[in-house]
């Protein structure tokens, strides 16, 4: 059968978008309700477990240091300017969302064959009326075949940066992303400048932008490098993933041995809600939810029930060494 | 005629050896055994003339050269003298010549086998290289190398020069501190006696780079014995400096001592010393790395010393300053978007309706004591208005984000090359260059 030239176009559009999702972990469900959850978005702040002073460290981003300024301040003056920055912390750490990967929608709006062969070159027609967002802009495309379109994303990201830059993102997508380049700064374990750039640098929507940051989630999870990603925003992208994913194995080994029983406990709550399983007698004790779900989801993964084991053992000897102490204070008081 | 006399003096070898071998001669060939070789020498010392410089040694020669009578120093003669004794035999050694010659006897055995050597000419490049290394070697004057910093301000005075640590008599190395001279001056005063007589003066700051420093005077006729009189002094009177961070002063503040001003600003890492160049001294000696002091007044060197130091020491911790407010101290930092970070609490916090209106609660003005800096306006440069300055800007225009496209362009093909350049390879953009002919076109 022989196609039509606006078919074969199309078709060829169509595969290149398709080999460009197919290597990322693609979402079965849409994310974005899960993400934007009440619930979930505070689960997620709360495993963030933010420190002020690593939210408010000095970082490379062009920020001249400057002489430092002192205040003399009341116990209400210094209230009121924590309560500021603490404002300015959860601003800074809004956690980048994660939402399902856009499909190309690609609409012809006319066929004019009279006008084929006028010039052998694309014309772009952009509406540039200001308060148009980005996403929903008129960007049109004339081919010289006479085919008059809807454009694609790659399309739409260009000349949006083009009319409307947004700082630090650029037209072409730099190097530092492709994957030999990529590997290089995973080696070097520089997670939050990779993060950081790629929320510059992409929309969430985008295939690109799901690429790169899975692959630093990924790298983060294998090394369990969590450390270097607490009290950032990208803490919370990353669990909703690893949950999703159901990949909390190592997460919930190094919060087991780390003492970090509460959030292990958090980050199985969360686990529960992305995979829609109703716990009707989730227990109230936190090693008791550990111990449940190691139990049912891991296939009693033999690590996870060694370290539980040793945290079990280790806070009985603590327990009973702190009764001890109680035990001699009351008795020296009594004695005294 | 005395041959010991005569051998100081190397010019006179080679005639008196010429006069034994004519002697030698005379003997053999009149094969007269009897005649008395006392007499001979007699009459041939008689021919010659007696010099001056036969008379004395040569260490008497010397001490004529390069000194004068005590009496004469207190008229103030001899004051062009050279200081020292030249050796005059300074790579020369004995049978090695630039002639490279065999001296049987001196430099060669005398028999080989059974035949007598005869003095004769070698001229072997290896020999000669050696003989040359070996006189220039010694002739050569090492001159000291000063790292540049290290030299001073001006090369002509000793202003800003390091004279490394002070000594020290008892087990307490000073090994660590550095010493600079801040001020090298000629004084004189008037004695019966001697008359106007002069002194050196030299002022010099020690310190250890880490808080601990001195400062002396020391005065003496010579300048080293002057240097080391104040290096040494400046170690006996050492004082402990706080520094903040180990980098700066913990605040801003006012010093004065005599007519000098000083307003001294605390700075942030990285900002260096910028100010006069005796605290710039001081500050490299105490270990101060980053501050910004503007001096009013006379700039008198040891004044401005005496002043900072006064300064440093009267500085408050933040501590003290929070007790005397009866206030929190809070540091904002921009590098840190002016997050409170409270660095001292009072035992006592005072109420908001405690703090009286009229007291200053400005912490820099607070800590210099009332005063305010006189900040002058910076006004923009006179060129401002001028047409030639607007058409040259207008030029310019166009070349606005050239460095930025170049990186781009680099980083994105790995040379300097548009996405139009496989198109119009005769448009292919190039780096500037003043003389650009066709060869280096070509070359491109």
């Amino acid at each position: 059968m022989r196609l039509s030239p606006h078919r074969v176009f199309m078709k060829i559009i169509a595969n290149n978008v398709t080999t460009a999702i197919e290597q990322v972990t693609a979402y079965d469900r849409d994310p974005a309700p899960y993400f934007f959850d009440q619930e979930v978005q505070k689960l997620l702040q709360i495993l963030t477990r933010p420190i002020p002073e690593k939210v408010f460290r000095p970082r490379m981003n062009g920020v001249n240091i400057t002489t430092p300024e002192y205040r003399f301040m009341t116990n209400e003056e210094l209230e009121i300017a924590r309560k500021e920055s603490e404002i300015k912390m959860w601003d800074l750490l809004q956690i980048p969302p994660i939402v399902k990967i856009r499909e190309e929608d690609i609409r012809i709006l006319s066929k004019d064959p009279a006008i084929q062969g006028y010039t052998d070159a694309k014309h772009v027609f952009t509406d540039i009326t200001f308060g148009v967002s980005n996403k929903y802009r008129l960007i049109v495309v004339r081919e010289p075949n006479g085919i008059l379109r809807t454009v694609t994303h790659t399309e739409r990201d260009r000349l949006n940066q083009i009319y409307f830059p947004i700082p630090g993102r650029e037209i072409e997508m730099p190097k530092m992303f492709e994957e030999e380049h990529l590997k290089l700064i995973l080696d070097r374990e520089d997670y939050e400048f990779i993060l950081d750039r790629a929320c510059v640098q992409f929309n969430p929507d985008n295939s690109e932008y799901h690429r790169v940051t899975q692959r630093t989630y990924d790298e983060v999870n294998k090394k369990q490098k969590y450390d270097k990603l607490r009290s950032t925003r990208h803490y919370g992208s990353m669990i909703f993933y690893l949950a999703w994913s159901k990949n909390l194995n190592n997460l919930l080994l190094e919060n087991i041995e780390t003492g970090k029983i509460e959030d292990g406990a958090l980050a199985i709550k969360l686990y529960y809600i992305l995979n829609v399983k109703q716990k009707e007698n989730l227990k109230n004790n936190d090693v008791d939810i550990i111990e449940d779900f190691i139990k049912n989801e891991t296939n009693m993964n033999s690590k996870l029930v060694k370290a539980l084991e040793n945290y079990k053992q280790i806070s009985e000897a603590r327990e009973k060494l702190q009764s001890n102490i109680e035990k001699i204070h009351q008795n020296a008081e009594i004695n005294n | 005629m005395s041959i010991c006399a005569l051998r100081c003096y190397t010019p006179f070898i080679k005639p008196i050896q010429r006069l034994f071998l004519i002697e030698n001669r005379i003997l053999n060939k009149t094969n007269i055994q009897n005649i008395d070789i006392w007499k001979l020498q007699t009459s041939i010392s008689v021919v010659r003339p007696v010099s001056v410089l036969a008379k004395y040694t040569g260490k008497d020669l010397w001490k004529s050269v390069l000194s004068v009578s005590n009496a004469g120093k207190n008229r103030g003669r001899g004051k062009g003298l050279k200081r020292r004794q030249k050796d005059l035999n300074k790579g020369q050694i004995i049978g090695i010549g630039k002639l490279n010659m065999v001296w049987p006897g001196l430099n060669a055995p005398v028999m080989q086998e059974v035949n007598i050597v005869k003095p004769h000419k070698v001229s072997t490049n290896l020999d000669r290289e050696l003989q040359s290394t070996t006189s220039t070697d010694l002739l050569k004057r090492r001159s000291r190398k000063v790292h540049p910093l290290l030299r001073g301000w001006t090369s002509a005075k000793l202003g800003g020069k390091s004279i490394g640590p002070p000594e020290s008599s008892n087990e307490n190395s000073l090994n660590d501190f550095e010493t600079k001279v801040i001020q090298h001056r000629v004084v004189s005063h008037m004695t019966g006696n001697l008359g106007r007589v002069r002194v050196h003066s030299i002022f010099a700051i020690t310190g250890n780079q880490k808080g601990l420093c001195g400062f002396s005077l020391g005065k003496a006729s010579e300048i080293s014995t002057a240097l080391r009189l104040a290096k040494n002094r400046a170690g006996l009177k050492l004082m402990l400096i706080p520094i903040y961070n180990n980098h700066t002063v913990y605040h801003d503040f006012f010093s004065q001592f005599g007519s000098t001003k000083l307003f001294v600003s605390k700075k942030y890492d990285g900002y260096g010393l910028v100010c006069h160049r005796a605290i710039k001294c001081a500050c490299e000696v105490i270990g101060i790395k980053d501050i910004y002091v503007k001096v009013e007044g006379a700039i008198n060197y040891q004044h401005i010393i005496k002043a900072f130091i006064l300064g440093l020491l009267r500085q408050k911790t933040h501590q003290q300053l929070a007790e005397e407010k009866q206030l929190h101290l809070v540091e904002f930092r921009n590098e840190n978007q002016m997050y409170p970070k409270v660095i001292a609490t009072p035992a006592t916090v005072r109420k908001p309706a405690e703090v009286s209106s009229m007291e200053i609660l400005d912490f820099t003005q607070y800590v210099l004591g009332g005063k305010v800096v006189l900040k002058k306006k910076k006004y923009p440069p006179f060129y401002i208005n001028y047409n030639s300055y607007k058409i040259k800007q207008r030029k310019m225009e166009y070349l606005r984000n050239q460095d930025q496209v170049r990186i781009e362009m680099y980083a994105k093909h790995g040379e300097l090359k548009s996405f139009l350049t496989d198109k119009y390879p005769e448009a292919k953009p190039h780096l500037w260059k003043k003389n650009r002919t066709s060869e280096n076109e070509e070359e491109n």
